[in-house]
């Protein structure tokens, strides 16, 4: 059994912080839990998925970030705690739900779990969900450390019981992702039964109807919870200070920084000069506790990732609170002492110290630093983002990359969110020319697709994922369809949200816990909607170019083509090679007239490896996955490939 | 020659559009690829000297070099290029009655020349409605399925290049004038490869004043008649001013002005009318749309048409004084026409590291364009 589930009250497990999460939610008695999967959010869905059989919850991989928030919210509204699991930019897509959902209230404890990507690690963003808390006017807390991101959690579901209001808890990346030491709470016994009370007297918030309306009394509402809010917030024992009675600088943080502003003043030695507040509960922010811990210091320097939203919300008290706590200095992102873009670490924190208390302290010796630089700059192999030995985006890539180059029309392609993405970079021959937000690819195109009148005469293109079809790309088909717009979609069809860890969609016959399920043919629905639909195998490269060609041709309106091919990573592939590949070394050209190493130089499939000595390509057969398709790219038929048995 | 990589023939040739789409590039790498009639660059390749360039047509094409090369001499600029001897032809009674141009010698002598081992593969030009798609043909019988004209460009070399690699080594191609400049390059081994052998054994070269481009006459043809119903395109040799466009019984007739609107620039630089490179060049005689003009260039094309008199494949007859006139009246103009522009738009003998479409002696330009 999972060690999530162990019983044992006290006991220490070694846990991610997304594990520590998912904890929290089992201790809190969490009955349903959804989200779409995103880095760094996944494992928390996952783990939980993991344990739903024997935990008797229910587990789902949504469609996109909004329909899993009104999943979860169905079962807040049937008095179950519910937590729903999105990455950063997921909010935006449910944010016009968690708007009204914020105004309605919830009644089963209802958790909202972000995972923020600070450093856009992996992500093409750098955004920021707690804002939405500010925006909609919910309570929103941020753990600083491993056992935290469990406690609270399971904190977070009581505090939305007695709001009767949605909680929304930030991660990051180096919280969601590192590991640490957990020690458990209880389990409890999970008998509770699921009933919608909506009978009752209309604004009833335990048995009316379940809306953000009338509007200015639900809003008021809202106030009166923000208010219980901040006044549980004073006493919280998640909100810590560290540090001596009256510092010489103050520092203020949440979240993954106070492991490294903690750092810092601990190799500054600094202890005795500079005080840690670390928040717990950052919106609404207490009042009291703020203006008791500024009133200690004059200088505050305030830390956090992505943008100045504590640092925002703390002046705004001081600036209320000047008559008494006086005028105070303030350092942070919006002077530059931290910077505004990118993942901190303690480095940056000490710079940031050092600066203000006027310190000398190099992070490493200078000398250090020039040698490591030198060393990486002659010395460390050049390494680019590249799709993986085998993967038929790379195939599908080359087809398509092909297939406008044939054309000669300039035509272009609007791409969106996956593993395709890196379909920017030569590993994809530069061919994507857009890419925004999921299923935006396939919404541009439908744009693009109707500037014809306007003499646009370049043939659009969109691509998009198995899994984003579903997610948003369906809703940009049928506005294709319907204002007859004129572009072709690719749908690299992988059979699995791949990029994330092959998460199941609505395309595949499992589900998040492992059931049966009815799958959607993708086909079938670009069909209904009245496109052209065409399916092949991105492995044949000839045959999905001339598809290509011909529907790029094709001006009469929308046209799909389904390229399907399995990811290489997948369980289902790993298992063993369809083809056993050669290279002969005789017949390779290497770099003379009729090849110049396209295999190597512009294929580019990490099993195929460049032999400087011998100017002949060779086979890496330990990571080659013999998907067979160099042998088709190879012009003087040096490659082979045969069966495998 | 000058010779230079596919980098300077993008540049040079297909960026400036003076690429006809001959397929001399094609097949022989992964980079060039045509489709229906443009030449397309997949992919970056980096190297400094390549067939790709030295074969072009378009590019640093040395007039000298290639007639001192095939006939022993400077090249003199003659309307009609160097040749034995010129006569008037068609089909003979051991070939079959196909849809011929004119009166269908070419289609004739390859028959001939793959039935008696003169060569081992032909490289001619079929149609997919009015495409032409390059064929490597084997088999004498199928021969007259690439008969006809077709107007519109080919990359006919493509399937030369693809014999090449197949290993044929007798080969017989029929080609634009165009082409047969590029085969002429080829076959004079320009990257200097060692295993290099002259995969050529017959060159028919063809008559032609300009080639349409396919992607403007399908839509062009498409706004008049159901494309796939077209069976056979013919423009009738002068003083007849029209295309004429076949479906089975049916046939319309399009203004031939109207056509050349739909011919590539590139066209208007080409000094050659009759494929002077040949063997042996074929085209219409004017005023009799059932015979052809055969300019005989070389022993092996004399060798081949002797033979194929005396195996009643072709018939020779002598040509009329005032068709030999008008031809040379056509090939001179066309020369000095494309000659002037070509040396006012300054690709001509251009100087230092400037890229030149011709090279040639500049006494010989003075008499042509004079």
């Amino acid at each position: 059994m999972s060690a999530l589930l162990d019983k044992n009250d006290g006991v220490e497990h070694l846990l991610m912080g997304n594990e520590a999460i998912a904890r929290g939610a089992l201790e809190a008695g969490a009955k349903v839990a959804t989200g779409y999967p995103g880095t760094p959010s996944s494992e928390i869905i996952e783990s939980l998925a993991g344990v739903a059989k024997d935990a008797d919850i229910y587990v789902e991989w949504s469609v996109n970030e909004k329909l899993a928030m009104e999943v979860a919210a169905a079962a807040s509204f049937a008095e179950l705690r519910s937590l729903c699991v999105m990455k950063q930019n997921g909010v935006n897509v449910a944010s016009d739900f968690l708007l009204h959902l914020a105004g309605s209230g919830t009644r089963g404890g209802m958790v909202l779990v972000p995972c923020d990507d600070p450093g856009a690690l992996s992500s093409i963003n750098e955004g920021e969900s707690r804002f939405f808390a500010r925006t909609v006017e919910i309570p929103l807390l941020e753990p600083g450390n491993f056992q935290e991101a469990k406690d609270m959690t399971k904190w977070a579901f009581e505090l939305s019981e007695e709001l009767k209001q949605l909680v929304m808890l930030r991660s990051v990346t180096r919280l969601s992702h590192a590991s640490g030491n957990i020690t458990f709470g209880s389990l409890p016994a999970n008998d509770q039964k699921a009933r919608f009370k909506c009978d009752g007297f209309i604004l009833d918030p335990d048995e009316g109807v379940v809306i953000s309306a009338p509007v200015d009394y639900k809003h008021n509402q809202q106030h009166e919870k923000l208010k219980r809010a901040k006044e549980i917030f004073e006493d919280s024992p998640f909100n810590t200070y560290e540090g001596p009675e009256k510092p010489e600088l103050l520092i203020i943080t949440s979240s993954a920084c106070t492991l490294y502003s903690r750092e810092a003043i601990s190799i500054l030695g600094l202890k005795e000069r500079v005080g840690l507040l670390k928040m717990g509960t950052t919106w609404p922010l207490p009042p009291k506790l703020l203006t008791r811990y500024l009133s200690r210091a004059e200088k505050i320097l305030i830390v956090e990732e992505v943008l100045p939203f504590l640092e925002e919300n703390v002046k705004i008290i001081a600036a209320e609170t000047a008559s008494e706590i006086g005028i105070k200095k303030f350092f942070g992102k919006n002077d530059g002492t931290i910077p505004m873009v990118g993942e901190l670490n303690p480095d940056h924190v000490i710079k940031a110290i050092a600066t203000i208390l006027e310190i000398e302290y190099l992070p490493r010796p200078e000398e250090y630093t020039a040698k490591t630089q030198g060393l990486a700059f002659f010395g460390a192999p050049q390494r680019e983002l590249i799709f993986c030995p085998g993967c038929p985006h790379r195939a599908s890539f080359w087809s398509i990359h092909n297939a406008l180059e044939l054309d000669g029309r300039k035509g272009f392609v609007c791409g969106d969110i996956g593993c395709y993405t890196m379909a920017l970079l030569p590993t994809g021959f530069t061919t994507l020319k857009t890419v925004h937000s999921m299923g935006s690819g396939s919404g541009l195109a439908s744009g693009f697709g109707k500037l014809g009148q306007f003499g646009l005469d370049q043939p659009v293109l969109a691509v998009c994922g198995d899994s984003t079809f579903f997610h948003t790309a369906m809703p940009a088909l049928i506005n294709a369809r319907h204002h007859k717009s004129d572009f072709t979609l690719v749908v690299l069809d992988n059979s699995g949200t791949a990029m994330t860890g092959f998460q199941p969609h609505p395309g595949l016959e499992v589900n998040a816990m492992g059931d049966n399920v009815p799958d959607l043919d993708i086909a079938e629905i670009c069909r209904s909607i009245g496109a052209r639909v065409e399916i092949r195998d991105p492995f044949e490269l000839e045959e999905t170019r001339e598809t290509l060609n011909e529907l790029m041709e094709d001006n009469e309106g929308l046209k799909v083509l389904i390229l399907r091919q399995i990811c290489g990573l997948s369980p289902e592939k790993k298992a063993g090679k369809k083809y056993e590949m050669a290279i002969n070394e005789e017949i390779c050209l290497g770099e003379n007239c009729g090849c110049n190493r396209v295999c190597t130089r512009i294929f580019r499939c990490p099993g195929l490896v460049w032999d400087k000595e011998k100017q002949v390509t060779k086979l890496d057969e330990v990571i080659c996955i013999g998907c067979g398709v160099c042998a088709d790219i190879c012009p003087a038929g040096a490659i082979t490939r045969k069966e495998a048995v | 020659m000058k010779i230079f990589g596919p980098n300077e023939l993008l540049e040079e040739v297909i960026n400036k559009d003076l690429c006809i789409g001959c397929g001399a590039c094609i097949h022989l790498c992964p980079y060039f690829r045509s489709y229906k009639g443009k030449t397309a660059m997949l992919f970056p390749c980096t190297l400094e000297e390549g067939r790709c360039f030295a074969h072009c047509p378009k590019i640093e094409v040395n007039l000298d070099e290639l007639s001192q090369q095939y006939f022993g001499r400077p090249y003199e600029g003659g309307p009609l290029g160097n040749y034995l001897s010129i006569h008037t032809s068609k089909a003979g009674p051991k070939v079959k009655k196909a849809s011929f141009q004119a009166g269908g010698t070419v289609s004739a002598l390859m028959c001939f020349a793959l039935a008696k081992g003169h060569i081992d593969a032909a490289v001619l030009t079929d149609k997919d409605g009015i495409l032409p798609v390059p064929r490597v043909i084997t088999d004498a019988d199928d021969v007259l399925q690439c008969s006809s004209s077709k107007y519109a460009a080919s990359p006919t070399l493509s399937a030369l290049n693809q014999a090449m690699t197949d290993e044929y080594t007798k080969i017989g191609v029929v080609a634009t004038p165009c082409q047969v400049l590029s085969i002429a390059q080829m076959r004079m081994n320009p990257l200097e490869k060692e295993d290099f052998t002259d995969p050529v054994a017959l060159v028919v070269g063809l008559f032609c004043t300009w080639a349409i481009d396919f992607r403007a006459f399908a839509p062009f043809i498409s706004e008049r008649i159901d494309i796939t119903a077209i069976t056979k395109v013919d423009i009738p040799p002068p003083p007849s001013e029209i295309m004429e466009v076949f479906m089975g019984d049916d046939k319309i007739e399009i203004p031939l002005n109207e056509i050349r609107e739909l011919v590539p620039d590139t066209c208007s630089y080409c000094i050659d009318m009759t494929s002077e490179f040949s063997d042996l060049s074929i085209g219409v005689l004017e005023g009799r749309p059932d015979m052809n003009t055969i300019i005989i260039r070389t022993e092996r094309g004399q060798k081949i048409v002797n033979e194929a008199v005396q195996e009643e494949y072709i018939v020779l007859e002598d040509i009329l004084e005032e068709n030999l006139e008008h031809l040379m009246w056509a090939g001179g103009n066309k020369k000095k026409r494309a000659l002037v522009k070509a040396k006012e738009e300054g690709l001509v003998n251009a100087e230092g590291d400037k890229k030149s479409y011709l090279r040639l002696q500049s006494n010989t330009v003075d008499e042509i364009t004079g």
